[in-house]
C-alpha cells in the first residue's frame, strides 16, 4: 500500500471529479480535512454530497484526481487492500443499511468480526457501544421492529464500535423526526469528542447551525466559490 | 478462520430460515425427480437383463448317442468358456415335461406309438455372454459338433429384443442427461436467487471492511450445506416412497426372475455429492457477480 508522509491532514482530495456517463457529479474538487475535525458537507440535492462520501469509502472510484486517506493514496491501492482502507471508517447512511435478518447485537458485532477481534471481547465491546447510543435494551431485536431513530442509533453504534479514525455520515438525519435527529447529532458530537474525525453530508440546516463544525458547500458538483477550499488551493489554512 | 466462517454460516442459516428452507426443498425436489428417473432406469435395465438371461441354447442330439459320446459333447461345449451350465434332458424327461405343459390336451400324445422327442442338452450362458453375436457364435460351434442334429435358440426374439434394449439404453441415457442438466440449472439458479436476495447484505458487509474471504466462505458453506441437505432429503424421500410402494408390486409368473432394488448406496452418495458440488458452483458464479458491485 502506498503511504504518503503523514501530517495532521487525514483526508486530502485533489482535483477530484466523478462522472456517471455524461453527467458530472463532482467536478475538480480540492479540499483537505484535518484529523479530529468535524465537517459538514452541505448543498442542495444533486450537489454531489453523497458521491463525495462514496468516493471516500471507495464505494465509487473517482474518474479523475487524487484522494489520500490517512496517508494512503487510494489510486494506488489494490483491490485486495480496499477492505483494509474501509476499516478506517465507520459509515452511517440515511437508509441505515442494517441487515434485517441479523439482530441489533449481530449487526454491530459484524464490524468486530471483520476486524478479527477475539470472540470473547466482542460481547462487552458491542454492549458498550449499544449503551453509548442508548439502545442496549434492544440488543436481541431485529431491525424491522425498530423505529427509524432506533435504527439510526444502531447504525451509529456499528460505526463507532470499531473505534475508526473517521466517521462518514450520509444524510444521517434525513429520515428522522427532529428529536431523533437531534439525538443522532449529539452522538456524532460525542464520537468527535473522543478524537474521531467526523464528516457529515447533510442539508439539515438546523444541525449545521447548532454544530461547531467546518462547513463545505457543494453546488452542482463544485465547491462553493466562497468556500474555504479555495483558500487551501492558495496554500492558506482551512 | 474456517471455524468462524462455519459458525457465521450456521448463524446465517438460522437468520435466513425461510430462504434456506425454500432453497433446500427446491433442491430436494429436483434431486427426487432425477433420482426417481435413475431408479426407474436401473430397474428397467435389470428387468431387461434378467429377461435376456433367460436365453438358453438347446442342442438336440441324434438318436442312439452313448453316454461317452454325450460326455465328449459336454466337454467340447465347456471349452468354449461361454457356457455356465449344461443340463442333459433325456427324451423321457422331455416327453414328461411336454405332457405337463400341454395339460388337458396331453391325451393327444397318447396316440403316438413312440416318443418322438430327442435327447437334448440345455446350455445356460455365462453373465458376460449376452450379445446376439456371442450367442450365435456358440450356437454355430455346437451345431458343428458330431451327433448334434439341431441347435435352437430364440434368434428372432433375441434380435428384436436387442433392438428394443439398445433403444431403451440410448433414450434412457439422453433423458438422464436432460434431467441432470435440468437439476443442475435448478439448483444453481436457486442458489443464485438466494445470493441475489442477499446482495444488500453482502454490500453492507463489504462496506464495513470485510475482505472477499470473509464474505465468501460462509456463503460457500451455506450453499454446499444446502446442496447436501437437499440431496439427502431428496434421496431419503425417494427411499421411503420405494420402501412403502415396492412390496405391493410383487412380480409373479413370467417375471418372477426380477426383483426391484433401490439405487445402490455408492450411486446415492454420488448424487448427494453432485448436489453439493452444484451448490458450490452456483455460489461461485453468483458471488463473482455480486463481488463486482
Amino acid at each position: 500500500m502506498f503511504v504518503m508522509h503523514k501530517d495532521n491532514t487525514i483526508i486530502r482530495m485533489f482535483r477530484v471529479s466523478k462522472r456517471y456517463g455524461k453527467m458530472e457529479a463532482l467536478s475538480d474538487l480540492t479540499l483537505e480535512i484535518r484529523n479530529n475535525e468535524f465537517v459538514f458537507i452541505t448543498g442542495p440535492s444533486g450537489a454531489g454530497k453523497s458521491t463525495m462520501i462514496k468516493l471516500l469509502y471507495m464505494g465509487e472510484i473517482a474518474s479523475e484526481g487524487a484522494i489520500i486517506i490517512d496517508g494512503v493514496y487510494m489510486e494506488r491501492i489494490t483491490r485486495k487492500q480496499i477492505p483494509h482502507l474501509r476499516r478506517k471508517f465507520g459509515v452511517i447512511f440515511q437508509d441505515f443499511k442494517l441487515i434485517p435478518t441479523k439482530t441489533v447485537f449481530q449487526n454491530v458485532a459484524l464490524v468486530l468480526e471483520v476486524l478479527g477481534v477475539k470472540p470473547k471481547e466482542i460481547q462487552p465491546r458491542v454492549m458498550e457501544a449499544l449503551e453509548r447510543v442508548g439502545i442496549d435494551d434492544r440488543a436481541g431485536e431485529l431491525p424491522p421492529v425498530l423505529s427509524g431513530g432506533e435504527k439510526q442509533r444502531v447504525a451509529v453504534a456499528r460505526a463507532i464500535v470499531g473505534e475508526p479514525k473517521i466517521i462518514l455520515a450520509d444524510e444521517p438525519t434525513g429520515s428522522l423526526d427532529p428529536d431523533s435527529a437531534s439525538h443522532i447529532f449529539q452522538l456524532l458530537q460525542e464520537a468527535h469528542a473522543t478524537g474521531t474525525t467526523v464528516v457529515v453530508a447533510t442539508h439539515d440546516q438546523h444541525m449545521i447551525n447548532t454544530g461547531h463544525g467546518r462547513v463545505i458547500r457543494l453546488v452542482k458538483g463544485h465547491l462553493n466559490p466562497d468556500d474555504e477550499a479555495r483558500r487551501i488551493e492558495r496554500g492558506m489554512d482551512p | 478462520m474456517s471455524m468462524l466462517a462455519a459458525k457465521r454460516a450456521l448463524t446465517d442459516i438460522v437468520n435466513n430460515k425461510f430462504l434456506n428452507i425454500v432453497s433446500i426443498l427446491t433442491i430436494s425436489l429436483s434431486v427426487f425427480i432425477l433420482s426417481a428417473f435413475i431408479l426407474f432406469f436401473i430397474n428397467a435395465t435389470d428387468f431387461l437383463d434378467g429377461w435376456r438371461k433367460g436365453v438358453r441354447i438347446i442342442a438336440y442330439m441324434a438318436d442312439g448317442v452313448s453316454e461317452e459320446q454325450r460326455q465328449v459333447m459336454v466337454d467340447a461345449i465347456q471349452t468354449s468358456d461361454a457356457a455356465e451350465d449344461i443340463k442333459f434332458v433325456s427324451k423321457e424327461e422331455a416327453y414328461k415335461e411336454l405332457k405337463q405343459n400341454i395339460g388337458e390336451q396331453s391325451s393327444l400324445l397318447d396316440g403316438l406309438d413312440k416318443n418322438p422327442l430327442p435327447d437334448s442338452l440345455e446350455i445356460t450362458l455365462k453373465d458376460g455372454v449376452r450379445s446376439q453375436e456371442d450367442i450365435e457364435k456358440l450356437a454355430n460351434r455346437i451345431s458343428g459338433l458330431p451327433n448334434v442334429d439341431d441347435v435352437e435358440y430364440a434368434q428372432k426374439w433375441l434380435h428384436r429384443f436387442n433392438g428394443v434394449y439398445n433403444l431403451f439404453k440410448v433414450t434412457g441415457g439422453v433423458l438422464a442427461s436432460i434431467f441432470f442438466i435440468a437439476t443442475l440449472l435448478i439448483i444453481a439458479n436457486t442458489i443464485r436467487m438466494i445470493m441475489f436476495s442477499r446482495r444488500e447484505e453482502i454490500e453492507i458487509i463489504r462496506i464495513v471492511g470485510a475482505d472477499e474471504n470473509f464474505v465468501k466462505y460462509p456463503l460457500y458453506i451455506e450453499a454446499v450445506l444446502q446442496g447436501f441437505l437437499g440431496g439427502v432429503i431428496g434421496i431419503v424421500t425417494l427411499f421411503l416412497a420405494f420402501v412403502l410402494t415396492v412390496p405391493g408390486l410383487s412380480m409373479e409368473g413370467a417375471f418372477s426372475f426380477f426383483e426391484m432394488r433401490f439405487i445402490p448406496v455408492k450411486f446415492s452418495l454420488a448424487i448427494v455429492l453432485c448436489s453439493m458440488m452444484i451448490g458450490w458452483i452456483g455460489c461461485y458464479f453468483s458471488i463473482r457477480k455480486f463481488l463486482k458491485l
